[in-house]
């Protein structure tokens, strides 16, 4: 081989193995940051150490940054991939991935978390028994998922309106009647409404690119809730009267958020969501909690909808106040309803002072997904 | 010296040099933001990760971490030891805040335990932080500060 090939193709190679990390080094000094490369001698280079180095230069990268963002775009653009969290629907709906996958996979409850020692009956029923030595009672409430209540709107072969698909939470829901804890299955009156009352066209008890609830639907699972309570006789109803006023927000999804290719909310504008605020009669003002009340609040991110969030105070927990007709307490921890929002209340456990009954909410595959798993939580110090 | 150890040595030293003339810049983590934000400014040591960062995917969440206070500044803070809840700490501060967060920022690109931080801080989290929140000390009692802007003290 002539040597001005040699001289080219070594050049190459070498272009090729330098190029990314000298480029890397230059922008990063350009920065005014020291190089990333340097930590590889600073630090002794254990097994830990070295592969801290490698995720960080992984996730450091300019390159690796500048080329995701452009891959997931094309891949958007030719494919209609939208990553690996989210799922493309029909008739535009979008679908968490680990919402589906709670559904669709083959997962035994009692077999995965038990042995770990992360166990969601066990996780409730302690927490029951823990409020009932302090004479409070407990009420789980599981939401559905988007997907157990508008399965045809993932896929036209799960559209079989008889067949359940939300057996892991039914399953649970199950075991925890049969040990005596009060459960409310929010499933069997979603998909009632859903056949019988169709929503305006337009409208879903559910939003279509998001993971929650709509504006309307909190209302009607907030009436499930406390009519139930009243039935068992267990909160006292009040005497505040609140009224309802009806908004409309624009909310951008969530599982866009996720999605970082560039320009997407072009084809995913952010969805416009009827809801009723609470308003107290008396004052005019918008509802608020109070810490002092007989009824205390736990959940996720399907509470802090229409309530912290925009509107505000139209929320599940302004509209079971309203239907209870006295301020309720509250402590939201988003995706944290499985432990996150036990372990807050262990750190505020003053909150239960003077409380009559806990409702816990979290959606349903936090059963499986939730994070940190379901840990006991010593919620009381003693 | 062989030719391999004379490269080694070579990438050896071009890196000691970098790493020491990219430390003079801001050495203090002195900033306007910093001595103006928030109610409090300490320079504290970060003591502890307790676990990995949470993912952020679905969720924003503040994760509270374990300092220790080196120098108070402005303000006043309670106790040696401080919990500090920082927004989204897997990002570079300098990108962190969104919609969400309310302003939030400043220099520090990542994490680790042993290094020292100036942050411009306030109370109480509860108040100013309505999403998710991992608390690893949530046993401890005690004041939970929100990090409105965290730079690295070189050292």
């Amino acid at each position: 081989m002539p040597r001005v090939y040699q001289i080219v193709f070594t050049g190459c190679f070498l272009t090729l193995i330098f190029a990314v990390p000298l480029t890397q080094v230059g922008i990063e000094i350009y920065e005014g940051q020291r190089p990333q490369v340097s930590e590889l001698f600073l630090h002794l280079p254990t097994e830990a150490n070295l592969r801290g180095f490698e995720s960080e230069v992984e996730d450091s990268s300019w390159f690796a940054q500048f080329l995701r963002l452009w891959m997931q775009y094309l891949r958007f653009e030719l494919l209609w991939d939208l990553g690996e969290k989210v799922l493309l629907g029909r008739d535009g709906w979008l679908f968490y991935r680990p919402d589906v996958q709670y559904l669709v996979e083959p997962y035994r409850l009692s077999e995965t978390h038990h042995a770990a020692g992360d166990d969601p009956f066990s996780a409730i029923t302690t927490f029951r028994d823990q409020l009932s030595r302090r004479g409070i009672r407990l009420m789980i409430v599981p939401i559905p998922g988007k997907a157990s209540i508008y399965p045809d709107k993932l896929t036209r072969r799960a559209a079989a309106p008889d067949r359940s698909i939300s057996s892991h939470t039914l399953e649970l829901i199950s075991r925890l009647k049969k040990a005596g804890v009060e459960v409310i299955d929010l499933f069997e009156p979603f998909r009632r409404l859903r056949e019988k009352q169709p929503m305006p066209s337009g409208q879903a008890y559910y939003l279509r690119q998001d993971t929650h609830w709509s504006g309307m639907t909190v209302s009607i699972a907030a009436g499930v809730v406390a009519q139930r309570i009243h039935n068992l006789g267990w909160v006292d109803r009040g005497s505040t009267q609140y009224d309802l006023k009806l908004v409309s927000v624009r909310r951008r999804s969530d599982i866009i958020r996720m999605v970082t290719v560039p320009g997407i909310e072009r084809h995913f504008p952010a969805e416009e969501v009827r809801c009723y605020q609470v308003v107290h009669r008396a004052s005019g003002k918008l509802y608020k909690d109070d810490p002092r009340s007989p009824v205390l609040v736990l959940g996720d991110s399907f509470l802090r909808i229409y309530q912290t969030d925009e509107p505000g105070s139209a929320g599940f927990i302004a509209h079971l106040a309203r239907m209870l007709k006295h301020p309720l307490a509250s402590i939201v921890n988003d995706g944290g309803a499985s432990t996150l929002v036990r372990q807050e209340l262990s750190r505020k456990v003053d909150v239960l002072r003077g409380k009559k009954l806990v409702i816990w909410e979290f959606v349903e595959r936090d059963i499986r997904f939730g994070v940190q798993g379901w840990k006991y939580v010593p919620v009381f110090a003693d | 010296m062989s030719e391999p150890n004379r490269a080694f040595a070579f990438v050896l030293v071009l890196n000691g040099v970098l790493a020491i003339s990219c430390g003079q810049a801001g050495e203090a983590g002195v900033d306007h933001e910093v001595t103006s934000l928030g109610s409090a400014e300490v320079t504290a040591r970060l003591l502890e990760i307790p676990g990995e960062f949470p993912p952020n995917d679905l969720y924003d969440y503040a994760y509270v971490l374990k300092y220790r206070v080196e120098k108070v500044h402005r303000g006043k803070v309670l106790g040696e030891k401080i919990l500090v809840a920082h927004y989204n700490p897997l990002k570079p501060r300098s990108s962190v805040q969104d919609e969400f967060s309310g302003l939030v920022g400043g220099n520090l690109k990542k994490f680790r335990t042993g290094d020292v931080h100036r942050m411009a801080l306030e109370m109480p989290l509860d108040l100013l932080w309505m999403g998710g929140i991992f608390d690893k000390y949530f046993s401890q009692r005690g004041i939970r500060y929100w990090a409105i802007w965290t730079n690295l003290v070189k050292k």
